[in-house]
């Protein structure tokens, strides 16, 4: 929990749940596991407030609960995690992957349940149903059945799991039974780690649920109203048999399926379109038989994988053949061979790939920041390890002088380590050699962090460029407000243009640009949240392997 | 680092580092390096395509759509010194009460309680309520009973002024129909954790109170 994550942690809370439960989560952040009379002293907000914060944070599954330290009867601890709040940052990627795997559909229904943090399967459907209904035509609706379907088919593909029940606080033995799927967890009687949903054996099972019907649309006539209304679950009386079984999303899926995504791209910009099929075939077959931290695919013969490629590709055998053996002697390494049998027996390397990846980043990094000769002279430490100065200049082709200058600015920025090599006991430095050296994972970690620091400036300054131009921004939408009921009532074009010119012209110059910037800001988020994404898998990989 | 005494001599053979000689050092740092210090190399543009946008779309929707949900905790506001007539027209409960989670995977602490204030707060509460203990057990989980007992008869020993037999007994009646009936309950804010328990002692006096007043004013009340 370094303070940049804090602090970023801070802003996303910030933004979308206010600024108490901001308050909240990072008094939570900063000081680790809390009962909440010691949230209630140390924040000083008032007790009602910090209640529904806590409930904020846990529906969205920030925050978890567990009995306390000191046994059964002590009051419930809450402790929050980074990582899930940093989810956040990658929400609208998760959307728009289940709007081109499932469609708009899909989409909804991911988008609902990351907004609402977790939900049972009949409101969410019905939920879903009115919103499509709402941008139909008029006179068609959506039926139930549909929307339930993709939810199966989310559910099936693992995309949605069911919520972990609640810890419970008594004594574990009369509790939920302990999940025989975490190995090495002592019988204690208080489990210090709360389960987790993957530890149950129901959490991919969709309920039976009795759900006819379809779409409502609403009759007013105010379309902000409309979306409102449509986004707020609806509470029927009626209920439908699967209460208390509620889902959520499945963000480990998707980062797989990111993971995925991210190995066929870089095949297709290194070599070529048909060897990314073919990647991209492998990796569908090994979809359900590897594990997610597996270090590579499970073998795979080059019988099979011509039997499984799209029809349309039309590649003959001995192609395929060739593009194997390419792809395996490519240095990337993304296809290794681990055996003669069947044809061949290829395997995916999964965490030599997201290393590679990582690896590439960190370069275009200093390339972008140094230049392109800081980049050679960092590639070749990479390659070679350990280089003496006058190593460098020679193996990098470059004049002595700004060779030096070159090491010590990626010295000053901690790109690159210095490490002694002493020839006598002593240490004098006279008589020991300075080895320059690159070690990939503390730097990647130190790239992540600066990422976290770019993500959280770049909100502030977007918070900051709103506020400054806050009084600007609320005229143009009360203008805008007047413009949609004036038009909605009929009026007459002069009338439209008055209220238009409200709006004098160097305010809407200066309106646009702000609107500009904003998506500069954002958008630029979302591309660092990408390198995110990368570091942060290549970092865990190698916490698994080790 | 550099050699002791008065001769300067630099303890690490000069070409090992790279200084020829006759080169200059750079000039050395006098304070703190600038804020925002200039690039050499501009930043790449950001990436556009129809992928960014519509992900650039789908963010700022999502931002606005939690802003409008009960998910959106608004800060208390601050109303002043005095209360306004105006604060009727004022304040708006947005959404706030559409939001009721499925209780069974929150805490028991976590419940809302029923808005009871402003109903004769004196009546219904004092005789039930018994303000910061309750509140205390209230916290602590209910299956263990004998703890409840042990702490109750701690903190009852701590007030002075209760007599603790009744104060027992009611606790113990109290505990009883919490747990044959799980209704909600209503308990007191913050603001009744000083002592308000006034059916004891304040009816007690009888003397003071009523008709004596009226006759004989000579004497000073006091």
């Amino acid at each position: 929990m370094t303070a940049q994550e804090v602090r970023l942690c801070g802003l996303l809370l910030q933004e979308h749940f206010g600024e108490v439960v901001e308050k909240v989560g990072t008094h939570l952040l900063k000081s680790g596991a809390q009962n909440l009379r010691t949230i209630l002293h140390e924040t000083g907000i008032s007790l009602d407030l910090v209640k529904k914060s806590l409930c904020v944070l846990v529906q969205h599954g920030a925050c978890v609960f567990s009995s306390g330290r000191k046994g059964p009867g002590s009051p419930t601890e809450y402790r929050t995690s980074c990582d899930r709040i940093l989810r956040i940052l990658r929400y609208p990627r998760y959307i728009y992957t289940a709007k081109t795997l499932y469609g708009d559909t899909g989409e909804l229904i991911i988008e609902e349940l990351l907004q609402r943090g977790h939900m049972t399967m009949s409101s969410t459907v019905k939920t879903v149903a009115d919103r499509l209904t709402q941008n139909m035509e008029d006179g068609r609706s959506m039926d139930y059945n549909e929307v339930s379907n993709s939810f199966s088919n989310l559910v099936e593909t693992h995309f949605l799991q069911r919520c972990p029940p609640p810890p419970r606080a008594g004594p574990k033995e009369s509790a939920t039974p302990a999940p025989p799927a975490i190995p090495g967890t002592p019988a204690a009687p208080v489990s210090n780690a709360p389960p987790t949903a993957e530890s149950f054996p129901d959490c991919y099972k969709v309920p039976h649920v009795t759900l006819t019907g379809r779409g409502k649309r609403q009759l007013s006539s105010e379309d902000v109203d409309d979306q409102r209304n449509a986004k707020k679950a609806k509470m029927d009386s009626e209920t439908h048999g699967d209460e208390g079984i509620c889902w959520q999303v499945n963000f480990e899926r998707f980062h797989l399926h990111f993971r995925d995504q991210a190995i066929i791209s870089a095949v297709a910009n290194k070599l070529d379109q048909t060897s990314s099929e073919i990647v991209r075939t492998m990796l569908r077959m090994s979809e359900v038989t590897t594990s997610p931290s597996a270090t590579c695919t499970k073998p795979l013969s080059a019988n099979e994988i011509f039997r499984s490629l799209p029809t349309n590709y039309n590649i003959l055998r001995p192609i395929l053949d060739q593009y194997l053996t390419l792809l395996v002697d490519d240095p990337m390494e993304f296809v290794g061979k681990a055996g003669e049998s069947g044809g061949g027996m290829y395997v995916v390397n999964m965490h030599r790939a997201l290393a590679n990846l990582a690896r590439a980043t960190l370069e275009s990094v200093v390339q972008e920041r140094f230049g392109s000769r800081s980049a050679r002279i960092f590639r070749l430490l990479l390659r070679k390890r350990h280089l003496e100065q006058k190593q460098v200049e020679d193996f990098a082709m470059i004049p002595a002088k700004e060779a030096k200058d070159m090491l010590y600015s990626l010295l000053s920025q901690n790109l690159v380590q210095l490490q002694e090599v002493p020839k006598t006991p002593d240490y004098a430095p006279s008589r020991t050699f300075y080895l320059y050296t690159v070690n990939q994972l503390p730097t990647s970690r130190m790239l992540l962090q600066n990422c976290y620091k770019t993500v959280a400036n770049l909100i502030e300054r977007r918070l900051y460029e709103s506020k400054e131009s806050k009084r600007l921004l609320e005229k143009s939408q009360r203008i805008e407000a007047i413009l949609a009921s004036l038009q909605a009532s009929g009026a007459e074009p002069e009338q439209l243009t008055e209220v238009e010119e409200m709006i004098t012209a160097p305010e809407k110059q200066q309106l646009d640009a702000l609107r500009l910037h904003i998506n500069k800001l954002d958008s630029a988020e979302n591309q660092v949240d990408e390198t995110i994404f990368l570091i942060e898998s290549y970092i865990t990989s190698t916490a698994t392997t080790s | 680092m550099s050699g002791r005494g008065g001769r300067r001599t630099i303890s690490f053979s000069v070409e090992a580092v790279g200084i020829n000689r006759g080169e200059s050092l750079p000039p050395s740092i006098q304070q703190p390096t600038p804020v925002y210090p200039v690039m050499e190399q501009k930043p790449l543009p950001l990436s556009g395509g129809e992928e960014a946008e519509y992900l650039l779309a789908l963010k700022q929707e999502f931002r606005g759509a939690m802003r409008s949900l009960p998910h959106y905790i608004h800060p208390a506001v601050q109303r002043g010194d005095v209360e306004r007539y105006s604060d009727k027209y004022h304040s708006s409960e947005p959404a706030d009460t559409d939001w009721s989670p499925d209780w069974k995977l929150f805490p028991k602490e976590l419940r809302a309680k029923r808005p009871s204030r402003g109903v004769s707060a004196a009546g219904t509460h004092c005789t039930l309520q018994t303000e910061g203990q309750k509140k205390k057990k209230k916290k602590k989980e209910e299956e263990v009973l004998l703890t409840l007992e042990k702490k109750e008869q701690q903190s009852s020993e701590e007030e002075e002024e209760e007599e603790e037999g009744e104060e027992e007994e009611k606790k113990k009646k109290k505990k009883q129909d919490e747990e044959e009936a799980e209704a909600e309950e209503e308990y007191d804010e913050e603001e009744f954790e000083e002592e308000t328990d006034y059916i004891m002692s304040y009816f007690d006096n009888g003397e003071e109170f009523g008709g004596d007043s009226d006759e004989n004013m000579d004497e000073a009340v006091y």
